[in-house]
């Protein structure tokens, strides 16, 4: 026999661990006397006889050895049929025939679970694997991967399924992983830029249409803004961030082991903060179609861009909290307007202009704009470049056209009154935005340009 | 004359302007401007902020004086973010005016009481309500964690140590470390000795909970005073650095980029007056206007930095002490600009995003909000706008002038691990943190909200 292997009556080794009042060779008091098929791993049949096997035993590979040639065998019945070659005498073990005693068996390493009898493994090829697994060093290694494993079979196993079933994400990272590959969906930065693209695809088509509405161009400059008369838009979106859709989420957050958690969730505060205030962007929200109704003048245009910018935006980034009202937005619209009307700073200007105002008319009003246009758009010119922003560049062109500018005209006619066709009121918050467009155009330039 | 009607706006254009005339008596607001919808009156607060900052900047401060009358009956500290914006940046402009006359200035400041107690609750308010520090802190705490893995010394320096949940955060992950925790110290550099004596106290106590050999050495010194060498660093002993929003106070320089104005000698105030729609253009040719060299704007050539030797000293000392790593977190913006307009429309831009991200993360307590707007945001908003020179500290810079000057000084880039900003999106996403995201670039991380960047993060290490 090799060595140090020895078989307890499990009486005595359960006696060290529960009471040793029965004869009954319990490995645990509260047995299970129903018979299964199969035991769950790690709860033996109850009148099973334990066994507790040395480290080396249980990592001999081959135990049996012939005495000739020092031939190893796993097996004693194949010795014996090795030795009949040798033509020593040979003995085949029958299997006997009275009842044989159920063997379960227990893992040496003292600190594993599976050393308590009560959790014994029932089969010997299995308590050595275990071993081999969980306290064993890790020989095989996967070619393609380079995962290690202890047990050869694990390592057949598992190279035979390596690489077969992958996951591709489309910045073209693989995964084998289902639950990685949704991770890495919530941050890769190729699908947000592509539903970016996508977004302000459909805004800038939007944009050709309602060329003169003011508010698709703020909007579409972003592709991120709020729409009128829809409400419950912040709450629709609580997980923006990720901008993956809702059924990955959950996922994601099951996946986080606890001691990652835990790290994270010990500052102080980290759990009470950040309420979304769905309620101030509904406020926000309800302020909106007011100002949208008379800014618009192609109103009926206006909610239906609005409307197809909604659909259109509804499976892109989320919009949470960026109504027009916000100041970032309003910063972009006031560029916007700046340069897509690319005026010349009258208003900055007509500070100094005004000052014997009373006495002026219109005409030399324009004379003196056409007057400040070269040296105006000049700055603008200078101070673009200087931000590396883009100069629209046919209608800084056409500023050096004094009077040939339409808005030039209709500036003229605004200014005496005039009652005009096409805007029946013509200092209404549009025109007035139209004026404040004028304002300071050294700075209006590098709104655009200052966010990446 | 205003005429009556559904919109009052109908009028000619002569009594329109009037209203911004400068000739005086006309100071009252017309009627019609309360009428404005919040839109158009955000709209009117930009257009008028940069025509008056432009003023300024070109020194023309009487008329800089009208333009903050005006915005003065549009803004407020208690209205909407745009008019809340336009309260701090007028007060901003109006500092800066008034250091024309630095007399006045400094009786005018010489009161003041400056209550640490609010300052570091401000601190505290910023750090609650918004997700940005924690955020960094997750980031810092990873990279450290990582970059000293096996180390059994670990000697952290903060440059700014005013948060003690930043380090019980490592703790924690250090005492979860398979090979125990290391011997940890860190050592704590502010301004006021109180924030620093509840650093230590916190700081020791959670360790000793932890089980972790702990020393907390603070140090009481502004940043760009401080002494390498009262650092003490032992040999054998792995260095971190944390620089959460501190390096760019070191950028600060009293030797300005030749050619600018400020404090030109304000413009006589009879020129103004006497400007006619004649002389009009020619104003706007005496305008001094800044010429700058396409190169000087944010291209990333070497040239294009602004020179900082405190920054070079300071980073060449670093280096000398080999950190393992140093984690940098910024904010993404350039605020150090040589010219008023440049870093106004700079700080309008990103402080709209701000303001706008406060507003929507804190809804139910304007009195916080307001705090750290006024205490915190309004402060570095003062200090790009009104200060120059050395004084002028928050001097924030993009992410990649920041790589420029830290491979300069010798340093190499970390890139952050995708395990940190995956804890970083599990803590946006535990709390509901809507409208934030992370954008990984390049390795490092920057924090948006509504894709406007606002902070970024980068580690380094030294390069052999």
């Amino acid at each position: 026999m090799s060595g140090e292997a020895f078989s307890l009556p499990a009486a005595s080794i359960g006696g060290f661990i529960q009471d040793p009042s029965n004869a009954n060779p319990n490995p645990k008091p509260n047995a299970n006397p129903a018979k299964k098929k199969r035991n769950l791993p790690g709860t033996p049949d109850p009148d099973a006889e334990v066994i507790a096997l040395s480290p080396k035993t249980l990592m001999a590979t081959n135990r049996f050895i012939c005495e000739i040639c020092k031939k190893g065998f796993q097996r004693d019945q194949n010795l014996q049929l090795h030795r009949r070659g040798h033509n020593l005498p040979w003995k085949l073990r029958q299997r006997t025939n009275k009842e044989v005693r159920k063997k379960v068996y227990i893992c040496p390493e003292k600190t594993c679970v599976h050393h308590d009898p009560s959790r014994a493994l029932g089969d010997l090829t299995g308590i050595k694997k275990h071993f081999s697994r969980k306290h064993g060093e890790k020989k095989w290694k996967c070619e393609k991967c380079s995962k290690k494993y202890a047990v050869q079979s694990d390592w057949k196993a598992h190279s035979k399924t390596c690489g077969t079933r992958e996951y591709k994400c489309d910045c073209g990272t693989l995964f084998s992983r289902k639950d990685s590959f949704i991770t890495h969906r919530a941050f890769c930065d190729a699908l947000a830029e592509e539903s970016a693209r996508l977004t302000s695809v459909a805004a800038t088509s939007l944009n050709f249409r309602n060329d003169t509405v003011n508010l698709p161009h703020g909007f579409a400059g972003r592709g991120v803004q709020d729409v009128a008369g829809i409400p419950q838009f912040g709450s629709g979106f609580p997980q923006d961030f990720s901008g993956m859709p809702a059924p990955g989420l959950p996922e994601m957050v099951q996946m986080a082991p606890a001691n990652l958690f835990g790290s994270s969730s010990h500052f102080p505060g980290f759990e009470n903060g950040g309420a979304t205030s769905s309620n101030s962007n509904n406020l926000s929200l309800s302020q909106l179609p007011q100002g949208l109704k008379e800014e618009g003048r192609n109103e009926g245009n206006l909610m239906e861009s609005l409307s197809s910018l909604y659909s259109d935006n509804q499976n892109k980034q989320s919009k949470a909290n960026a109504s027009p009202m916000s100041a970032t937005a309003l910063l972009q619209k006031a560029a916007q307007m700046g340069s897509t009307r690319s005026n010349p700073s009258f208003f900055g200007n007509s500070f100094g202009v005004m000052s014997s105002s009373s006495s002026h008319t219109a005409p030399t009003f324009m004379a003196s704009s056409s007057a400040s246009m070269s040296a105006t758009s000049n700055n603008l010119d200078k101070l673009m470049l200087q931000t590396g922003g883009k100069p629209s560049e046919p209608s800084l062109l056409s500023m050096h056209h004094p009077g040939s500018n339409s808005f030039a005209q209709s500036l003229t006619r605004d200014f005496l009154g005039m009652s005009n066709d096409q805007s029946p009121r013509p200092f209404l918050p549009q025109e007035l935005a139209k004026y404040a467009a004028i304002g300071s155009t050294m700075g209006l330039s590098q709104f655009t340009s200052s966010n990446h | 004359m205003i005429p009556e009607g559904p919109s009052p706006v109908t009028s000619s254009p002569l009594q329109f302007f009037p209203w911004m005339s400068p000739s005086p008596g006309i100071g009252s607001p017309f009627p019609w401007l309360w009428e404005l919808k919040p839109e158009e009156r955000g709209l009117w607060l930009i257009r008028l902020l940069v025509a008056c900052a432009n003023h300024v900047a070109a020194g023309s401060l009487e008329n800089a004086n009208i333009g903050l009358e005006q915005i003065s009956h549009l803004a407020s500290p208690d209205g909407d973010t745009m008019q809340r914006i336009a309260a701090y940046f007028t007060e901003a402009l109006a500092n800066r005016m008034l250091k024309a006359w630095p007399g006045l200035h400094k009786a005018l400041n010489s009161t003041k009481i400056s209550s640490v107690p609010d300052e570091i609750l401000v601190q505290k308010l910023f750090f609650e309500l918004c997700p940005f520090l924690k955020l960094a802190y997750i980031i810092t705490n990873q990279a450290i964690v990582e970059a000293m893995e096996g180390e059994k010394m670990v000697h952290i320096i903060d440059l700014n140590s005013c948060e003690p949940a930043q380090w019980i955060n490592l703790f924690q992950t250090f005492s979860a470390r398979p090979e125990g925790p290391p011997h940890l110290r860190i050592t704590g550099i502010h301004e006021q000795k109180e924030v620093l004596e509840q650093m230590a106290l916190r700081l020791t106590e959670e360790a000793e909970k932890l089980d972790i050999p702990f020393q907390f050495n603070p140090i009481v010194c502004k940043l760009e005073n401080l002494d390498l060498e009262s650092l003490r660093v032992k040999t054998g002993e792995a260095l971190a650095v944390s620089s959460v929003l501190q390096l760019h106070s070191l950028l600060a320089t009293d030797d300005e980029v030749p050619g600018r104005n400020f404090n030109s000698p304000p413009v006589s105030k009879t020129r103004v007056l006497q400007m006619t729609q004649r002389t009009f253009g020619e104003w706007l040719e005496k305008e001094p206007v800044h010429i700058y060299n396409p190169s000087s704007d944010i291209a990333s050539s070497p040239s294009s930095l602004a020179p900082a030797p405190k920054m070079g000293s300071f980073l060449a000392a670093l280096r000398a002490l080999s950190p393992k790593v140093m984690v940098v977190t910024e904010q993404e913006s350039n605020h150090n600009g040589p010219t008023l307009m440049e870093r106004v429309i700079e700080a309008l831009n990103f402080y709209a995003a701000l303001f706008d991200c406060l507003e929507s993360t804190v809804s139910r307590a304007p009195i916080e909000r307001q705090k750290v707007e006024k205490m915190l945001f309004g402060e570095e908003i003062k200090n790009i706008i009104a200060c120059e020179g050395g004084e002028r500290k928050d001097r924030h810079e993009k992410l990649e002038k920041w790589i420029l000057r830290l491979e300069l000084a010798g340093f190499g880039r970390v890139p952050l691990s995708y395990h940190g900003m995956l804890q970083a999106g599990r803590l946006l996403q535990s709390n509901n943190y809507d409208g934030y995201k992370m954008k990984e670039e390049n390795g490092c991380l920057v924090m948006c909200w509504q894709e406007r960047p606002l902070y970024s993060i980068s580690a380094w290490g030294f390069r052999r």
